[in-house]
């Protein structure tokens, strides 16, 4: 395809030129849009059933370990539960991906019920137990400021504040700790439920704020940030939060901790 | 109903069909698998299974479309198992008429123990 700019020749055959291109342009953009929804439905696709066998493995790993076939030895038994958690940890990020390629097709839709933002704290607090546990982390909830319910897809905002919580577990030595807080904000035009993950953990530099909740990125090159996971936890926390109207930001620097905010506008039930 | 209850399982992947069997057969199952819609016919006109467990996409359709022609053939409980975790997924299974929605992979323990309620 020739991109030479239009020079020379009377103004007519100039505005002509551009004209062509333009047309050009507008057609490769269709194009290339095309292609892009292709592929992220190939990763809605392959996500899916990517699922299946994995769902068989780990089924067949925990009859092992529940010994309907027989009783395990210790050591057997330590080896099926090492099949089953990296079996879990590979299917939570396969959800991932599929969640993040039905965002990105505005294939998500919300199922809004009227909940209170405690019983979401404590959920999340009880399945990162053992990891806390292991790491010596203390975690605080605090909803004491917080607006009685909230009217919101719950199960999506319990996603936001996993993945945010999963986050700071992660970025926080050990010994650390992380919070979890919720209060009601009517300095904005219209009151919202604001939601706090904090923690005292490695921090992050000024110029990655907005990098972070961008797809793909994963801010790296530094060894004080081992990371796991698809990079793309902040970019679904983002997209579950603006399909309630809300807002995600983060406020840290570097050693200093990190505190995440969101907003969840406060809804009456209709 | 026969001292040993039936269970057909509608699922098209064997990989999940060996582990279901498996689970199954060890709380003293009467096990059937179908791969398809039409198996599932199939095998509810020659003997229907007390309890059917539906994978929600076969290759000719719609698990959920058993659930009316296999109940008029005497099935009397339909369980989805489904790999997406949603609400809409859920209301779509039990608008259908199935008692439970199960998300894959379904916990091992969680699974024998329900099967108990549906073993009458």
């Amino acid at each position: 395809m020739s991109r030479t700019p239009a020079q020379g020749g009377s103004p007519e055959a100039r505005a002509s030129a551009l004209e062509a291109q333009l047309k050009e342009a507008i057609v490769e953009i269709a194009e290339l849009r095309a292609r892009d929804g292709l592929k992220t439905q190939f990763l809605a696709n392959i996500s899916h059933d990517l699922r299946t066998p994995l769902t068989a493995v780990i089924t067949h790993a925990e009859i092992l370990r529940d010994g309907i076939l027989g009783e395990l030895s210790p050591r057997q038994l330590d080896s099926v539960r090492g099949i089953i958690n990296g079996g879990r940890q590979l299917l939570n990020q396969v959800g991932e991906i599929l969640t993040y390629a039905r965002g990105a097709a505005n294939q998500l839709t919300l199922a809004p019920t009227s909940f209170a933002i405690r019983g979401v704290f404590e959920q999340i607090s009880g399945l990162n137990e053992s990891l806390l546990k292991k790491k010596q982390i203390a975690l605080t909830i605090d909803v004491d400021a917080a607006p009685a319910h909230l009217y919101a897809d719950r199960e999506k905002i319990a996603h936001v504040i996993g993945n945010l919580l999963g986050n700071a577990i992660e970025f926080t030595p050990v010994g650390g700790q992380v919070w979890l807080r919720a209060s009601l904000d009517q300095g904005g035009p219209a009151p919202c439920t604001l939601v706090e993950v904090g923690d005292t953990g490695v921090g992050i530099a000024g110029e990655h704020h907005d990098l972070i909740f961008r797809e793909f990125a994963q801010v790296d090159s530094t060894a004080s940030r081992p990371h796991h996971g698809t990079g793309l936890g902040l970019t679904i926390a983002r997209k579950l939060v603006e399909l309630h109207g809300g807002r995600i930001w983060v406020e840290s620097d570097l050693g200093q901790g990190s505190r995440f905010f969101f907003t969840v506008p406060v809804v009456e039930p209709e | 109903m026969t001292a040993v209850p039936r269970v057909l399982i509608v699922e098209d992947n064997e990989l999940v069909t060996g582990a279901m069997q498996i689970l199954f057969e060890s709380a003293d199952w009467h096990v059937a698998i179908a791969n398809s819609v039409a198996a599932a016919v199939a095998d509810g006109e020659r003997h229907p299974a007390a309890l059917v467990l539906l994978d929600l996409s076969l290759p000719d359709g719609d698990g959920l479309s058993l659930v009316e022609p296999l109940r008029a053939l005497g099935s009397r409980y339909f369980v989805a198992l489904t790999g997406r975790d949603d609400p809409e997924t859920r209301d779509r299974c039990l608008a259908a008429g199935c008692v439970d929605v199960l998300v894959k992979p379904v916990p091992v323990r969680e699974l024998l123990a329900k099967a108990l309620a549906w073993r009458v």
